[in-house]
């Protein structure tokens, strides 16, 4: 575990292709010729906020987006360039970036890991064209084959798989070849997500207007199942519940996230921590650049977190993750029951949620702390 | 004593609902300058909001109209079964009815029961076909029924329109030549007849009577026999049709008493007033009857609610309302709150909407049932909850009331109607043929069937255009037995039923199929069963949930997945614990109105 004071920066980049039916984040599609301000933005906000951060160790950043590689080269490389000369960020950091399939080639990808991108997060979401086609994925299972290769041949010796399970049509027979086609490849990182519908997307639409089933949650069951006993056969272990990593390789930036350690934000939407206080950016990234323009830090929210709110993030954060809660912080009538049901363990006076006790995370989290 | 007796009438109208009996009370007001057509409202005489909305009557008035030096009582009667006994002593203080009958619809089954209690109470019937200026107006045929119904001339039948106002002028002459003068000696005792009473805010209770026998002043010491109650009368006057204060009514005469009582229970529809002392009368006028409730149901707050809100609301509509009764009833399922006893379904949906409207209560009611009463050995109980009932093989015998039924329908939809009323338990009496076209059967049935979707239920099978009335007819006893509703092998009281042993299968698979989708998945397996006593007769599971987890907790938005663990948490709060199982409140709700929605199929 980094030290509790190891920060974290967060950038976010909210240009896409297109957007996929299922996604709530703050993306968009089309908004490409705000590109050029939204890198001075960006690199203006770090300039602005910097100071405040003095004297904080970063030892990670994460470009994340929508599709943070639809920028060209040299403004990631001018970007990340300002975030080292504005942030103490350590040489050894752990520096990733997220991208599609379809935005990269073997030169692209090359040129970004020589700008100091070492860590590539992939969507690769399934090998299935017909669910990349249900999640509305522009890209066919070839280019994920491809563009992993493209990230081999360009160095990268960290690379996460991106999955998500669950979409419509998807069958645990399908689910299994997408985890062992994303075992074939061998990364070293894969994240597995159990497809959430959000009420304020396309697909959040089409479920509540009736036109599309929902996920049935005992069919994402079994594929979590499947893909706990197919990633530990081989060799990854599962560090926190959507996360599996060969040893070593697990993600400090996300980890950050849940050992609540401090983070800075940049760019439309994204949320910043410290020491019990959140804030977090305006969302649309014309009022983002415009507040960052005018010379004010776009701050769009905040919130400080009572001692109750900040005890039930701790909780439910840490059981997130293979490290899990202190037994002693709960009489043992709370937690005794989820023991004897087999959805936690006590390992050495740490409970540590089973994978059936994963898939019942809120229902522990509630019940310990009720 | 303003009138001579012998130039008072005193009479009511009756007719099934819908066939004008307000509009033509309007119109006589009008016809007589009792109200001039400037201050006009639709439907004058009810009086509540209530009641106008649903354009039935509630409570029973009396109004007194001059005409041609002839004082005429038109004494209002409530149009709904609920109230038979209402309008039995409505009847009882007249002495004529006009029998009401829509020139388009004919002869329905209010027009019959109606038309029986006035003919047993003794009334002269002054025949009138209404709404003679509807283009499907058949007033020859209508008249051709009526008149053999009532076994008279036709040319004794009245044809008016109350919309146009034509005939009505008629109406008032045929109702001073053939409905005769009360009688009564002024010199007797008092006797008066109770046969309304209202709460007022500002002056208490406030009862309708009519003098059979000696005077009534106003400031009087008055004593009601059945409560044996005296009070101090503080005015006595007539409707006119504001409260017109007069020195005294006579015998013959009908009007209101301001009794200076403060509670609607000392002065009951029925009873008989008569003035303290030496003066009074030695005897009650005959035909008092408690008001007897025949359909029960649990009134729980809803979530959050409050239990003393609701008693505080009872207690106030208990002052207007001498049919309401109520006990205190503690359901595990849906916690404090009242076991109420109505006159019948109607009487339940108005003082259901008077608590949430008058007093701003959301509640939650349990399936309506009736009162049953169990025998073992020399000992009689009486169940108001089903959730009382002693388990089967407890008792020797169980009783149920019964209703007789009037059902007039299309002869075309006869056999639908055998159809109902067979499934329904049902005993056929009688059947007439009233034309053709138009049967009359009578039907002896449990009121527990009638309570649950009957109408309806004959409604939509006769297309509208079976008609429905009945009355109270004893108790019999039945195959009854308790279906109980188990949630992992906890009774749940709100759910607990008693029904016919033959349809207890069917109610138990009803409510377990039911609950099934309403029960949130648990950590463990839920069995969801019905019973009767030990023995299962339904089960349906409901899986345990495997997945309840937020899939992705990244890019430092916590703040939103924390607010959806409280959202969840805030629910489980909120949640009601049977044994072992959360359930949220909505779904006991939905549980139990999803009943009603079926009902109303």
């Amino acid at each position: 575990m980094a030290e509790p004071t190891a920060a974290g920066i967060y950038v976010h980049v909210p240009f896409c292709l297109t957007r996929c039916g299922y996604c709530d984040f703050n993306a968009y599609a089309g908004m490409d010729e705000l590109k050029p301000r939204y890198l001075s933005a960006l690199l203006r906000e770090a300039a602005m906020s910097s100071p405040g951060w003095a004297g904080t160790p970063f030892v990670s950043a994460f470009l994340g987006g929508g599709t943070p590689t639809t920028m060209r080269v040299e403004d990631l490389a001018d970007l990340l360039a300002h975030l080292r000369s504005s942030f103490d960020l350590a040489d050894d950091a752990e520096v990733s970036i997220e991208a599609n399939p379809d935005t990269v080639d073997e030169a692209s990808l090359r040129a970004i890991r020589e700008a100091g991108y070492d860590r590539l997060s992939m969507g690769a979401q399934s090998f299935d064209p017909a669910v990349l086609a249900a999640l509305e994925r522009i890209h066919q299972p070839s280019s994920v084959r491809a563009a992993f290769g493209a990230a081999r041949d360009a160095g990268y010796a960290n690379v996460n798989l991106d999955l998500i399970y669950g979409a419509e049509g998807e069958t645990l027979e399908s689910w299994e070849l997408t985890v062992r086609e994303t075992v074939a490849l061998a990364p070293e990182h894969v994240s597995a997500y159990a497809l959430t519908i959000e009420p304020a997307t396309p697909l959040g639409r089409a479920v509540a207007g009736g036109a599309t089933p929902e996920p049935d949650p005992d069919l994402q069951a079994e594929m979590f199942m499947l893909a706990c006993d197919l990633l530990r056969d081989a060799g990854y272990r599962h560090y926190e519940i959507s996360n599996w990593a060969r040893p070593g390789f697990e993600c400090r930036h996300n980890l950050g996230y849940w050992e609540r350690r401090p983070y800075v934000g940049l760019g439309a939407g994204a949320h910043a921590y410290r020491d019990d206080v959140r804030w977090w950016n305006v969302r649309p990234p014309e009022q983002y650049l415009s507040m960052v323009e005018a010379g004010d830090l776009p701050i769009g929210g905040s919130e400080s977190l009572d001692p109750s709110d900040a005890y039930l993030e701790e909780v439910f954060l840490r059981l997130r993750i293979l490290e899990g809660v202190p037994a002693s912080w709960f009489e043992e009538a709370r937690y005794g029951p989820f023991i004897e049901t087999g959805l936690l363990e006590d390992e050495l006076g740490q409970l540590v949620p089973t994978e059936r006790g994963m898939l019942l995370l809120n229902e522990l989290v509630l019940g310990l702390t009720a | 004593m303003s009138t001579e007796i012998a130039h008072i009438r005193n009479f009511c109208i009756v007719a099934h609902i819908d066939h004008g009996k307000s509009t033509l009370a309007d119109r006589m007001l009008e016809v007589t300058h009792t109200v001039d057509a400037r201050q006009m409202r639709a439907q004058y005489l009810d009086k509540m909001d209530l009641e106008r909305e649903r354009g039935i009557t509630i409570k029973a008035q009396a109004v007194r109209l001059l005409h041609e030096g002839y004082e005429l009582n038109l004494i209002d009667t409530p149009g709904h079964v609920d109230f038979t006994y209402e309008v039995s002593r409505s009847l009882e203080a007249c002495e004529g009815a006009v029998l009401l009958v829509d020139a388009a619809q004919g002869l329905e089954a209010q027009t019959l029961a109606n038309y029986h209690l006035a003919r047993d109470a003794g009334l002269v019937i002054v025949p009138a076909i209404n709404k003679i200026d509807l283009p499907a107006a058949e007033p020859q045929r209508r008249t051709q029924e009526l008149a053999s119904l009532l076994d008279c001339d036709p040319a004794d039948i009245l044809l008016v329109s109350a919309k146009t106002g034509e005939g009505v002028d008629e109406l008032l002459e045929a109702v001073i030549e053939r409905v005769p003068a009360p009688t009564g000696d002024a010199a007797a005792p008092l006797q008066a007849l109770i046969f309304d009473s209202a709460f007022d805010a500002y002056r208490g209770v406030i009862t309708y009577v009519r003098v059979q026998q000696g005077v009534l002043p106003s400031y009087a010491k008055v004593k009601m026999f059945a409560t044996e109650v005296v009070s101090d009368a503080e005015e006595s006057g007539v409707m006119a049709p504001e409260a017109t204060p007069v020195d005294a009514l006579g015998p013959g005469e009908v009007g209101y008493l301001v009794t200076g009582l403060k509670d609607v229970h000392h002065a009951k529809v029925g009873d008989t007033i008569t003035l303290a002392g030496k003066g009074g009368a030695a005897e009650p006028l005959p035909g008092y009857r408690e008001p007897r409730p025949m359909v029960w149901s649990g009134l729980f707050p809803s979530e959050g609610g409050d239990y003393s809100e609701l008693r505080e609301a009872l207690d106030k509509l208990k002052l207007s309302d001498s049919a309401l009764v109520y006990e205190p009833e503690v359901s595990q399922a849906l916690g404090f709150g009242y076991r109420v006893g109505f006159l019948g379904l109607l009487h339940m949906d108005i003082v259901r909407e008077r608590l949430e409207r008058e007093f701003g209560l959301e509640l939650i009611s349990t399936a309506p049932n009736v009162e049953f009463h169990v025998f073992k050995a020399d000992t009689e109980m009486v169940v108001h909850n089903p959730a009382e009932m002693p388990p089967g093989g407890d008792y020797d015998r169980v009783e149920e009331p019964v209703v007789f039924a009037t059902i007039i329908s299309p002869s075309e939809y006869l056999g639908a109607v055998f159809e109902l009323c067979q499934a329904r338990r049902g005993e056929m009496v009688e059947m007439t043929y009233l034309t053709p076209e138009r049967v009359e059967v009578h039907y002896v049935l449990p009121l527990a069937e009638i309570v649950f979707d009957f109408f309806d239920q004959l409604k939509s099978r006769t297309r509208g255009y079976a008609s429905l009335d009945y009355e109270p007819w004893g108790y019999q006893e039945s195959k009854l037995v308790r279906v109980d509703v188990l949630l992992h092998g906890e009774p749940v009281d709100a759910f607990s039923s008693v029904v016919h042993r033959d349809k207890a299968f069917e109610y138990g698979k009803k409510m377990t199929e039911r609950l099934k989708e309403l029960i949130p998945r648990q950590l463990f397996d839920v069995a969801v069963q019905a019973s009767i006593g030990s023995k299962i007769i339904a089960r349906e599971t409901v899986k345990a949930k495997r997945k309840d987890v937020l899939a992705k907790c990244y890019g430092g938005d916590i703040t939103r997945k924390r607010k959806l663990l409280e959202g969840q948490k805030k629910g489980k709060e909120r949640m009601r614990r049977v044994g072992k199982v959360d359930v949220p409140q909505d779904a006991f709700i939905a549980a139990l109105r999803v009943d009603d929605k079926a009902a109303k199929k």
